[in-house]
């Protein structure tokens, strides 16, 4: 067979050359390629071949012969010319609109920007570890007789068995978070960012160590690896590896061995200080990892290559039962392992993390996106197509000069692109502006600047490219099909097509707008409720002091006990709106059982009922005076004696009770209060006077007229004794009240992009507005003469929009309640949507279209008729 | 119109067409200039300056004859045209002006 050239070249040379030179020059690639195979040989040939095809790429080759009559090419840089020229001329003589039209858009873009950074900051959470596909969490489900409890952490024991047994697994990392007492000479710090994590941390996720051994940095015990932040903020620019640091409340020395950089802020483990998992699981706890009934720390297994999760899960039910089918029967509880892949935790895993976002959230907001864009959209439709009367002696003009339908389509298309290009740089400008702004109201480093999301200018840029396109295809269409001969008479008028269609959009806009209002309002009283909802208990002037355990705190609550402004003060393990441990009791029931089941445990001493302000309904509170109280006396809240099965509070006292190595009666009932957020039902919780060795928090009530000095006494009485640890403290209601952060930033984003949607329809209605004043000019001067008064004239351009209005409201008040009731049903304890809450969006979105409507109608009312009247 | 300056190239090519006399077309033409010149020339490098010569007036060309080697496709011969055979002489005189001018043998 005969070689060939390369295919492809010559594909390629058709291509691109003139069609009245490509014959003589394949005829000499041809000529020259059978030449060189004798000479040279086949390979050397091909590669002469194809370089000469391409060094043919060359003006001359391209250029196609002129033809003998010439035909209108496609583009004709002197009609281009003249469509910018138009085009600049139109956004220069109209400026109103011009300004409304990218206003709208730029903000409408802006709030599409950002919302694309906070949905991709959510949805690429943990994803910067290039093995995230392979890492799951392995959580656990306990299930007591009475519930199941989801926890994100596990059975110490589990890791290193399910290690040893399981081929799959290639590396656990297991971390667990807590606040440490850090020393070096006089700096001392709570670090409550410390994490303990096993060695294989660096194995497992992607984190970054820029000094150390990533094998070794976390294997021995009372090894740390600091942040960058942490490593600066103890030893600054002096090499911390080495060092020593004092750690916990021992003060056992520590050694640095390792730096690393800061972990990324859509990381899920984030600390300042990393510490060996070693320090606890081999130095202060020995026995902890054969414990099975211990949970704590949450682990993390990297999978090896193509392990199917699934089949790795079902095979986890023997492997408890294996290991701790023996404890499980004796504390009548099952525990049940999940496999739950990295990346879906932050946002799908309902189980307690200390973050998580929501997907609901991201739905939403990207809805609200889309929603404003299309509201922005509407608006240029409109103003477009409204505007058609005044282009139209310009399209019948260049028709009759033998504009093609084609060329004035492109010719609207490209000037709606070039609005939406203008629009898009100024909402570059305004992003960059708000970036920071933004980060602060969604209380997340979403972004460093917008120099840093340079791909998502890109992909912003080619939306407001398509946006022009989309929203210039109808104004476009519309303008190019008018009969010259019509136009040219005169005798146009807008159709009542064209105005319906307008007035449907706007009502589209306004529907939306006013759902969004209802949806803030709905959120605002929802939040409201929440804050003032009566809990149970007082929460009000109450400063809650980590004052550590024991005779310490004894000796410091004594010391500040006589204070002026210091009501009364009382120790417990925990409070109201923070976490509190569960423990496995026995409690008698109303058919005489011990009923077992994980309850959450109040530690308590004897002035904390008073001081909460809690009501004891039935028996009595821990006495001081009973020295049985604290060892052999517990009290439950309501839902615990319900839970038991007792109708009234009275038959629960004197039952037993077995918890925690303490056996006794139940002695008194407490009111039930609510120990956590109101999202959640009140749960059955009991009381225990608090050992010597807990109960660090020490609740001080005090005078409100005094706070400050207060404070300082307290802080100065408390540098006397403890020289050596820091002071730290917090207000109770504030400390409560931060559970709802989430909802207040969701109420925060919320109501802002509620407030552009609105303004986006508004300027839209100005739009409009003023355009429809300006085509019943001379009506209104007719009227005028006739004897009409200001008002009226007010009232029947007024008319017409706020029917509009009106009919978005029926259609967005049944869509609001439908979602908002969706909404508060993630709430145990939600307030009722409310009458009012319709009545106010119905009134305030009339009110502000009302008040857009006459900035142009009044001043069309008070104009002299005779202006309008004398042409003609 | 474009100026007659002769580039160094083109002047190779213009040399290449004058000595093929009559056979002068893309394939030849580099052919010979490989040739001469003992260095790989581009097809494209080629043709280009064929077309800017023919654009100065120095070449003119005519559609001619295929064979079975080039597959069917017709050739373009180029040939030297008055002011073409013009140029060349003008150069070769200043070259010449200009070696006599070396006031001693190299």
């Amino acid at each position: 067979m005969r070689p060939c050239p390369p295919q492809w070249a010559t594909r390629l040379l058709h291509w691109f050359c003139a069609p009245h030179l490509v014959n003589d020059l394949e005829g000499d690639l041809l000529e020259l390629f059978t030449q060189r195979v004798h000479t040279y040989g086949v390979p050397e040939a091909r590669r002469r071949y194809v370089r000469d095809v391409l060094s043919l790429i060359r003006p001359f080759a391209l250029k196609k012969q002129p033809e003998k009559y010439p035909q209108p090419a496609f583009i004709q840089p002197a009609m281009i010319r003249n469509y910018l020229k138009i085009a600049f001329r139109n956004l220069a003589k109209h400026k109103m609109f011009s300004l409304i039209n990218v206003m709208g858009l730029s903000a409408g873009m802006t709030a599409c920007f950002l919302i694309a950074l906070y949905v991709h900051f959510e949805l690429t959470y943990d994803a910067f570890n290039q093995k995230a596909e392979r890492i799951y969490r392995v959580a656990a489900d306990v299930k007591t007789s009475s519930e199941t409890l989801h926890y994100s952490i596990s059975p110490w024991a589990m890791a290193i068995n399910m290690q040893n047994e399981f081929p799959e697994v290639e590396a656990f990392a297991r971390v667990q978070k807590e606040a440490a007492l850090l020393r070096k000479g006089d700096l001392k710090f709570n670090e409550e960012n410390t994490v303990l994590a096993d060695s294989t941390l660096f194995t497992v996720f992607d984190f970054k160590l820029l000094k150390g051994n990533p094998k070794t940095a976390l294997a021995a015990p009372l090894s740390l690896v600091l942040t960058e932040t942490a490593a600066r903020k103890y030893f600054g620019d002096s090499d911390p590896m080495g060092q020593t640091l004092l750690f916990g409340s021992n003060s056992e020395p520590a050694q640095v061995t390792g730096v690393m950089q800061d972990p990324p802020v859509n990381s899920q483990i984030k600390g300042d200080i990393f510490v060996s998992m070693s320090t606890y699981t081999s130095h202060q706890d020995k026995n902890i990892e054969r414990e099975w009934g211990s949970f704590g720390a949450v682990a993390f297994v990297l999978l090896k290559p193509g392990t199917d999760p699934a089949a790795m899960q079902s095979k986890f039910p023997a492997f408890v039962q294996r290991h701790a089918g023996k404890k499980m029967a004796e504390q009548q509880m099952g525990i049940a392992l999940v496999l739950e892949p990295l990346l879906d935790i932050y946002l799908h895993s309902t189980r307690e993390a200390e973050e998580s976002g929501s997907i609901d959230n991201v739905y939403i907001f990207s809805a609200v996106a889309i929603f404003i864009m299309l509201i922005a959209c509407i608006n240029f439709v409109n103003l477009t197509t409204a505007r058609s009367v005044e282009r139209a002696r310009e399209v019948g003009v260049r028709k009759a000069v033998g504009a093609a339908k084609s060329a004035l389509a492109r010719q609207f298309i490209a000037e709606s692109m070039l609005i939406c290009v203008i629009a898009f740089l100024v909402s570059v400008l305004i992003s960059a502006a708000l970036i920071p702004g933004f980060n602060a109201l969604a209380d997340k480093a979403i972004s460093e600047g917008i120099l840093y999301e340079l791909p998502f200018v890109g992909i912003q840029l080619a939306a407001a490219l398509l946006t022009g396109l989309l929203a210039g295809i109808y104004p476009a269409f519309v303008l190019s099909s008018f009969e010259p001969v019509k136009v040219l008479k005169g005798r146009f008028t807008t159709s009542l097509k064209g105005i319906m269609l307008r007035k449907g959009l706007v009502t589209v806009q306004f529907a939306i707008s006013i759902t969004m209002i209802i949806a803030t309002i709905v959120v605002y009283t929802q939040l409201d409720f929440m804050r003032n909802y009566d809990l149970g208990f007082s929460k009000e002037q109450t400063v809650v002091i980590e004052a550590g355990n024991g005779r310490h705190r004894d000796a410091f609550e004594a010391s500040i006990q006589d204070y002026a402004g210091v009501k009364s003060a009382a120790a417990s393990a925990a409070v109201p709106g923070g976490w509190n441990p569960q423990a496995y009791s026995k409690l008698e029931n109303k058919s005489g059982e011990m009923q077992a089941g994980n309850m959450d445990v109040y530690r308590v001493d004897f002035d904390f009922m008073q001081q909460y302000g809690l009501k004891v309904v039935a028996g009595r509170a821990f006495s001081k005076q009973l020295s049985t109280d604290s060892i052999q006396s517990l009290m439950i809240n309501e839902a615990a004696a319900k839970m038991l099965g007792y109708r009234s509070p009275e038959e629960a006292i004197g039952r037993k009770f077995d918890q925690w190595g303490r056996q006794g009666t139940i002695i008194g009932v407490v009111r039930d209060f609510h120990f956590k957020s109101l999202q959640e039902n009140i749960k059955p919780l009991t009381f225990r006077v608090i050992d010597f060795w807990n109960g660090g928090l020490l609740s001080v009530k005090i005078d409100g007229t005094h706070v400050k000095q207060t404070l300082s006494a307290i802080e100065n009485q408390w540098k006397t004794m403890h020289p050596d640890r820091p002071f730290s403290y917090y207000f109770l209601d504030e400390f409560y009240d931060r559970q709802y952060r989430a909802d207040e930033r969701f109420e925060a984003l919320f109501l802002n992009f509620a407030a552009l949607a609105i303004f986006i329809s508004c300027l839209g209605l100005l739009g409009l507005a003023s355009y429809s004043t300006v085509q019943r000019t001379k009506e209104i001067g007719v009227r005028k003469v006739m004897g009409a008064s200001a008002a009226s004239i007010v009232g029947l351009l007024s008319k017409d929009f706020l029917q509009l209005v009106g009919l978005a409201f029926l259609i967005a008040a049944p869509v609001a309640w439908f979602a908002m009731h969706r909404w508060l049903e993630g709430f145990a304890y939600q307030t009722d949507i409310r009458l009012w809450i319709f009545i106010a969006a119905a009134l305030l979105s009339a009110f502000v279209a009302l008040a857009t409507i006459s900035f142009q109608s009044i001043r069309a009312a008070l104009m002299n008729p005779v202006k309008s009247l004398r042409s003609e | 119109m474009k100026g007659t300056y002769l580039g160094e190239f083109e002047e190779v090519v213009l040399l290449a067409v004058a000595i093929l006399a009559g056979d002068a077309y893309g394939a030849s033409i580099t052919n010979e200039i490989e040739q001469q010149m003992g260095r790989s020339v581009n097809l494209g490098a080629v043709h280009a300056a064929l077309h800017r010569l023919e654009e100065k007036g120095l070449l003119s060309s005519r559609l001619g004859g295929a064979t079975a080697e080039r597959g069917g496709r017709s050739k373009r011969f180029f040939t030297v045209t008055m002011p073409g055979s013009k140029a060349l002489d003008n150069i070769r005189e200043i070259r010449n002006r200009m070696w006599s001018a070396i006031p001693r043998p190299i």
